[in-house]
C-alpha cells in the first residue's frame, strides 16, 4: 500500500473519546474508527470489518472488545477476531484481522499515524504537562492552508500571536500569556479537524476555557471566510 | 382518560412524542397512518383530523394537538408532576422553549434530506445538507460548551423535552447522507441520551450503541 | 452519468417504478443503469416506458410489465423471463407493495443482505432476532440450472416477532430465492399455520452502480393486521438495514473472498457471488485495483 506519509496526525481530544465508545474519523479521506474499551486504552482502526466492509466506527463496545453492529463479531485491541456470534462454538481463525494504526496520547489530543512502518517522532512542544483541552472543531478549508490563514485570522483574542509548531500544528499566544496549541487534522480536500488545546495561567479554570472555546468558533468564521 | 397518537414508525416527529410518552410510562394507543407511500397524512380523512396534513397528532382525553414540539410541551406540562421534563423556572424555561423552536425549525432540514433519500421527495438535497450540518454545528458549539461547564444536556442538570425534540432528527442525520464525524459533542450528548431508563430506539437508530 | 455498457445486465428485466406511483395520464423520469426513462402511465394497469435521449426528446419505447405492485423494463434482450411467483395469484393473500426506498449501494449489496440471517440479531434485535439466540445452523444452498436461481433451503432461525401477526417468539423457516442480480424473495412459515409461507420479495432497480431503489411486495397469509401496519413493520425493518447498506466499504461488492471473508454462515452470500462471478458482470462490482 504505503499510501501514507509517515507523519503524526490528531484525530481528536482524548477526553471526547469516552471508554465505551466507537467514533467515526476521516483522515486524508481514509475513513478511521476510534474506540475505547472499559480499560480506558484508545484504540484507532480502519474503519471497515473484515468480514462484510461494516463500518466498525457504527459498532458497539463490550468489555474491552469491539463488536461489529451488523454481525455482531467481536475484535480485541490487537485487531484479532475472536468471536463470532453466528457460530458461538467457533474460534475464529488468525486471519480475520481489522488493520490496526498506532494510538498515542500527548497534551490531551490523539495521534496516529497511517503510514506502513511509522517511525517519525510524535509532535513535541515541550513538556506533557500543562495542557488542558479546549474542544474539538472543524472547518471547512484544506489542512495545508489552515496553518497560514490562522495567521491572518482574527480570532478576538486581544494581542494574539499565531506561530508554527511544526508539521501539522499551529500555536497561537494570548496577551494575557496563554499558549494555544491547535494540531490540524486534514480531512479531506476542504475540510480540516482543529483540536485546541491551552497551557498557561487559568487556562484549567472552566470560565477561561468557555471563552476560548468560544473564540474558536470565531475563529472558524474567520477561517472560512478567507 | 385515553392518548391515541397518530403514528408513522418512520417519522422523527412521531418518534419524539413516543419517546416522551415512554420516559413517562404511559399507556397509549397508536393509530398508524400510512405516510409513504400512502400519502394517507394528505388524505381527505386525516385533513379532517390536522388540516395542515402533518404527523404527529395526539388525541388526549378530548384534547387534540398538532406539531410534536408543542405535543411534548402538553405532555409534560400534565403528566410529569415532577416538572423535569418542562422546567418552569426561569432560568431554564426560555432556553427550553428556545431549542424547541430550534428542534422544529433549523434541525428540520435534516429531515429534509431524509425524505430526500429514503422516499424519494424532490428538494434541492445539497441546501438540505448544508443547512443541516449548519444546526448540527450550532448545537455541536452548545454541546461543546455544556461540557465545559460540567454538563451533559441541553439545558439545565437533567434531560428535558428540548433534549427529546433535538435527539431524532440529529440521530437519523445518516439516513440523510449526513454523517456525525465532525461532531464529538453531539455524538457524546447522544451517547447520553441513548442510555436513559426506558430509551426507545427506532429504524436509523443503532440498537447496541 | 453514463450508461453501463455491461450487457450481462442490460439484459435483465429490473423494476422501474411501483404500481400506483403517478395517477393514470400522468408520468415520471427515473434512471436505470445509468439511462434516463420516461415511465407514463396510460391506463388502469397500463404503462408505457421510453428512452429519454441525452438532448431530452424521447427515444425508443421499452418492453414493460406490470407485475408483483411494481413495473419492470428492460433495455436489452432479457433471456430470462420475469419470476413466476404463484403466491401472488393466490386470492386469500394480501398483496401490499411498500412504494421503493432509495439506497447508496451496490444492488448486490442488497440482495446479499436480504440473504443474511446471522444480522437478525444485531440489525433486527428482539424483532427477527434475538441478542442471546445468535447461532445460525447449518442450511443448503443450491444452484438450479433449469431456472438458473439461487436457493438457499432449510434455513431456521429463532425470532421473537416475526410479523405484525405474530403473537410470540418462533422458530422461523426460511427459504431463500435468487431470481436474478435485482430480484429476490423469501418464503416464511406463518404464525399459527404450519402449511403456509407468507412471500416476500425485494425488487432492486439499479439507478447507478452504487445508487438503488428497493421495492419490497408481499403476499401474506394475515387476516389481522391492517395495511398501515404491515407498510409500518416492512419498511421498519428495511431501515434498520439500510444503515448497515450505506456504510459498507467499499460500497460496490467484490467478489474475490480474500476482500471480505465469509464464515458458514454467509454459504448463500458465496454462492450468490459465484453466480455473479460465473455471469462476468461488471456492473456494481469492486474490481481490486492490480498490484
Amino acid at each position: 500500500m504505503g499510501e501514507f506519509r509517515d507523519r503524526w496526525t490528531a484525530v481528536g481530544l482524548e477526553h471526547q473519546v469516552e471508554p465505551g465508545s466507537s467514533n467515526p474519523a476521516i483522515v486524508d479521506g481514509h475513513p478511521l474508527a476510534i474506540w475505547r474499551g472499559e480499560n480506558g486504552q484508545p484504540n484507532i482502526w480502519h474503519d471497515r470489518c473484515p468480514h462484510r466492509g461494516m463500518r466498525l466506527s457504527f459498532g458497539f463496545v463490550r468489555g474491552d472488545t469491539l463488536r461489529c453492529i451488523y454481525h455482531g463479531w467481536g475484535y480485541e485491541s490487537g485487531g484479532q477476531c475472536v468471536s463470532i456470534p453466528a457460530h458461538p462454538e467457533l474460534t475464529p481463525p488468525k486471519t480475520i484481522c481489522a488493520k490496526v494504526y498506532p494510538a498515542t496520547t500527548r497534551y490531551g489530543i490523539l495521534w496516529t499515524n497511517l503510514a506502513d512502518e511509522p517511525s517519525s517522532p510524535l509532535p513535541d512542544l515541550g513538556p506533557e504537562e500543562g495542557w488542558h483541552p479546549l474542544r474539538s472543531l472543524y472547518v471547512n478549508c484544506p489542512a495545508e492552508t489552515t496553518a497560514d490563514r490562522l495567521r491572518g485570522a482574527d480570532c478576538g483574542v486581544p494581542d494574539a500571536k499565531a506561530g508554527n509548531g511544526g508539521d501539522g500544528i499551529a500555536t497561537i499566544e494570548t496577551g494575557s500569556g496563554l499558549t494555544l496549541l491547535i494540531a490540524i487534522q486534514a480531512v479531506g480536500a476542504d475540510k480540516a479537524g482543529l483540536h485546541v488545546v491551552a497551557r498557561g495561567e487559568d487556562a484549567r479554570a472552566s470560565g477561561q476555557r468557555l471563552e476560548l472555546a468560544r473564540k474558536m468558533q470565531r475563529l472558524r468564521c474567520a477561517l472560512e471566510a478567507q | 382518560m385515553a392518548i391515541k397518537l397518530h403514528d408513522y414508525g418512520l417519522s422523527g416527529s412521531c418518534y419524539k412524542v413516543r419517546l416522551l410518552l415512554d420516559f413517562l410510562e404511559l399507556d397509549y394507543e397508536v393509530e398508524k397512518i400510512d405516510f409513504y407511500p400512502g400519502r394517507q397524512h394528505k388524505s381527505l380523512d386525516f385533513l379532517e383530523i390536522n388540516p395542515l396534513g402533518q404527523i404527529p397528532v395526539l388525541d388526549d382525553d378530548g384534547t387534540r394537538l398538532r406539531d410534536a414540539q408543542a405535543i411534548l410541551c402538553h405532555i409534560a406540562n400534565k403528566y410529569d408532576a415532577s416538572g423535569r421534563w418542562l422546567p418552569h423556572d426561569p432560568a431554564r424555561f426560555g432556553q427550553v422553549m428556545m431549542w424547541l423552536m430550534f428542534a422544529g425549525g433549523e434541525l428540520m432540514a435534516a429531515s429534509a434530506a431524509r425524505l430526500h433519500d429514503v422516499m424519494g421527495y424532490r428538494l434541492d438535497i445539497e441546501a438540505a445538507r448544508r443547512n443541516a450540518h449548519a444546526a448540527f454545528r450550532i448545537l455541536d458549539d452548545h454541546l461543546t460548551e455544556r461540557e465545559i461547564e460540567g454538563g451533559q444536556w441541553i439545558v439545565g442538570e437533567e434531560p428535558t423535552v428540548a433534549d427529546i425534540a433535538c435527539f431524532p432528527y440529529t440521530a437519523l442525520a445518516g439516513d440523510g447522507g449526513i454523517g456525525h464525524e465532525d461532531y464529538p459533542a453531539l455524538r457524546n450528548w447522544m451517547r447520553a441520551f441513548r442510555r436513559l431508563p426506558r430509551f426507545q430506539p427506532m429504524s436509523g437508530i443503532a440498537e447496541f450503541t | 452519468m453514463a450508461v453501463t455498457t455491461d450487457q450481462v445486465v442490460l439484459n435483465e428485466w429490473v423494476a422501474c417504478g411501483w404500481h400506483g406511483q403517478v395517477p393514470m395520464g400522468q408520468s415520471y423520469d427515473t434512471v436505470i443503469f445509468g439511462q434516463e426513462i420516461c415511465v407514463s402511465r396510460k391506463g388502469a394497469e397500463e404503462y408505457e416506458v421510453a428512452v429519454i435521449e441525452e438532448n431530452g426528446a424521447t427515444g425508443r419505447t421499452l418492453p414493460v410489465q406490470v407485475r408483483y405492485t411494481c413495473i419492470f423494463t428492460t433495455l436489452g434482450n432479457p433471456t430470462r423471463p420475469l419470476p413466476v411467483i404463484a403466491e401472488f395469484d393466490e386470492d386469500d393473500r394480501r398483496i401490499i407493495g411498500c412504494g421503493s426506498v432509495g439506497v447508496r449501494t451496490s444492488p448486490y449489496r442488497i440482495i446479499e443482505n436480504f440473504l443474511d440471517m446471522a444480522h437478525f440479531s444485531f440489525v433486527h434485535t428482539n424483532v427477527l432476532g434475538a441478542p442471546d439466540q445468535t447461532e445460525v445452523l447449518a442450511y443448503k444452498t443450491e444452484h438450479r440450472k433449469d431456472v438458473d436461481e439461487i436457493w438457499a433451503l432449510d434455513c431456521k432461525f429463532y425470532q421473537p416477532a416475526a410479523s405484525t401477526a405474530s403473537a410470540g417468539g418462533q422458530m422461523t423457516d426460511y427459504v431463500y430465492r435468487v431470481m436474478s442480480p435485482f430480484s429476490v424473495m423469501l418464503y416464511k412459515n406463518v404464525f399459527g399455520d404450519p402449511a403456509r409461507n407468507d412471500a416476500i420479495c425485494l425488487f432492486v432497480q439499479p439507478m447507478a452502480e452504487t445508487e438503488c431503489l428497493a421495492y419490497m411486495p408481499m403476499a401474506l397469509v394475515d387476516e389481522i393486521s391492517t395495511p398501515e401496519g404491515i407498510i409500518d413493520f416492512q419498511q421498519g425493518i428495511f431501515l434498520q438495514d439500510r444503515i448497515i447498506l450505506e456504510n459498507q466499504r467499499p460500497t460496490l461488492l467484490p467478489l474475490d473472498p480474500t476482500i471480505e471473508l465469509p464464515t458458514r454462515a454467509d454459504a448463500s452470500s458465496i454462492a450468490f457471488r459465484r453466480w455473479l462471478k460465473a455471469m462476468n458482470l461488471q456492473f456494481g462490482i469492486y474490481e481490486k485495483q492490480a498490484a
